[in-house]
């Protein structure tokens, strides 16, 4: 399991730095840019919070953008999210197809190792990439206030990233299940997993009725303006995304288990 | 000696599409055992429901004494195997393949690969993406063979290798076998066969058609008639009196003609092309 978890990792590891650096720095650029805006952003922000459906779509009548944490959680909070939740949907998405999709599942698996403890050893160099994105991102983040000369917001940040990193691996053991049931590579719907539940938060906050469903999207309890407003969670969205991530990762061990391998 | 491989009733289908039916056959532990049969014999088919690849719908397949099913990385832990298609990961090199093999089997194999690759003559600095399909070979028989398996199980190991190669390749695998090791060994190629193999078993349509010595399957009544007359030429398997056969020939013109012992490949074309099983 080790061994194999440790081959993934070996294997991931430009994509995890391409894409930990890619929005890690883009967070970065965005939080730079908050000086030079900060100005105009006052004037901005009035205007922008009385958008109606837009503004709630974005989190802009929660927060205003005029603040440090304001703009954080509007810009940076939707590239990381957009961002990382494409990047759990495609590691985890091609993590167990790939080997019948590539022809290497019978040099794998004629290896005297499990297929259950093959899964776990790939399950967790996703978990393991997870972390090791969101740390890398947080790093950019906290350069990107100490550059700017402000106090990091300690307690906002951690708890956004930790929400994220939930939300990650939410998507992840969705995908993973999608990549069980698969022989082939399936990055596309991953891809398309991630931009749905975007889509679903943004037009659930945007719509009044759909607003009591919002829970069921894991976008929910990853909101950054929420966690940046200090507004509470429902319980019941972490309660639905424990139950995703328990069934996905069950229903994954049990598909990929029973089913016959391509060669 | 052993049974090293008891397959009893193997039957496999996938949906309706035809696998293989009611195979059963035994590997004594030392042979070499050939598992012969053209592309959709169900070979393969075979050899992956052995190796725990496929789930199979009836039967008991036991390997070194261990239950297929229930023991299957138990049994993984002893076997050598060589797949058709000798795919790895295309970034990795060579040596990095080789290391992640000998690594899952908790094993330090470094001695027996360097000298598997220095026979092989294969560049163990190259990635994957740079290699032939020769060289990918060579890549799996390393992998293959480094932990010194009780049994080696083939799948059409010879495709892409170099006649120097091929021979440098079935070396290695009499001086295993002399050590102790088993090795099953399939392929179309018959002439492998029976120059290698003890044994060997015959596949037609997912079905196991004949299983002998290898001796005992050009050991034939049947007579390989290879005739010019009348300015035509024919060639047949000829299974019957030998008089009448000359009484028949004796009433033609004859230019040329050859009477000779059948070749393994006559008699899988024999039992290939038969409508009924032999046995």
């Amino acid at each position: 399991m080790i061994t194999v978890c440790r081959h993934e990792l070996k294997l991931g590891f430009k994509t995890l730095l391409i894409w930990s650096l890619s929005v890690g720095i883009m967070g970065l650029l965005c939080i730079l840019m908050y000086t030079s805006m900060e100005g105009e952003m006052a004037d901005m922000a009035e205007s922008f919070s009385k958008l109606g459906a837009f503004s709630d779509a974005f989190g802009m009548s929660t927060l205003s953008i005029a603040t440090l944490g304001g703009f954080f959680a509007t810009e940076v909070g939707t590239v990381h999210g957009l961002g990382s939740a494409m990047f759990a949907a495609i590691t985890a998405a091609v993590i167990l197809s790939k080997e019948e999709d590539g022809h290497t599942g019978e040099f794998l698996y004629s290896l005297p190792i499990s297929r259950g403890s093959a899964v776990t050893g790939k399950a967790l160099s996703v978990l393991i990439n997870l972390v090791a994105f969101t740390v890398i991102c947080g790093v950019f983040y906290v350069i990107g206030f100490v550059a700017l000369g402000e106090d990091v917001l300690w307690k906002e940040l951690l708890l956004f990233l930790v929400r994220m990193l939930l939300m990650n691996v939410e998507i992840a053991a969705l995908a993973l299940l999608l990549s069980a049931c698969s022989q082939r590579n399936r990055m596309g719907m991953g891809l398309g997993l991630a931009l749905i539940f975007y889509a679903y938060d943004v037009i659930g906050r945007a719509v009044p009725d759909m607003k009591d469903y919002l829970f069921v999207g894991p976008l929910s309890y990853a909101n950054a303006s929420e966690i940046f407003a200090g507004k509470e969670t429902p319980v019941v969205a972490f309660a639905v995304a424990a139950a995703v991530i328990a069934v996905a990762v069950a229903a994954s061990y049990r598909v990929y288990l029973k089913k016959d391998l391509a060669s | 000696m052993a049974d090293v491989i008891r397959i009893e009733n193997l039957t496999k289908s996938y949906g309706k599409k035809r696998g293989v039916t009611d195979i059963s056959l035994t590997v004594k532990e030392g042979e070499i055992f050939g598992f012969i049969g053209p592309n959709g014999a169900g070979k393969s088919t075979t050899i992956r429901s052995m190796l725990g690849f496929l789930n199979f719908d009836k039967g008991a397949i036991t390997i070194l004494g261990k239950d297929s099913v229930k023991e299957h990385v138990g049994i993984l832990k002893e076997v050598g195997y060589m797949p058709s298609e000798a795919l790895f990961y295309p970034t990795m090199k060579v040596s990095e393949v080789i290391k992640f093999a000998a690594d899952a089997r908790g094993l330090d194999c470094r001695e027996e690969a360097e000298m598997l690759c220095e026979r092989l003559q294969l560049d163990t600095g190259k990635r994957i993406k740079e290699l032939s399909l020769g060289n990918r070979k060579k890549v799996s028989i390393v992998c293959a063979m480094q932990h010194k398996p009780k049994l080696f199980v083939f799948d059409e190991p010879s495709s892409g290798l170099d006649p120097l190669m091929q021979s440098t390749f079935f070396e290695l695998i009499k001086e295993y076998v002399k050590k102790g090791a088993t090795c099953f060994l399939s392929t179309h190629v018959l002439s492998e066969v029976s120059r290698y193999c003890d044994r060997a078993a015959i596949m037609r349509e997912g079905r196991l058609i004949k299983v002998d010595m290898v001796d005992n399957l050009t050991e034939s009544t049947a007579k390989s008639v290879k005739v010019t007359a009348d300015g035509m030429h024919e060639e047949y398997m000829y299974n019957g009196d030998i008089n009448e056969l000359v009484k028949k020939l004796s009433e033609r013109k004859l230019q040329n003609l050859y009477i000779e012992e059948p070749s393994l490949e006559d008699m899988f074309m024999h039992f290939y092309e038969g409508k009924e099983e032999v046995r």
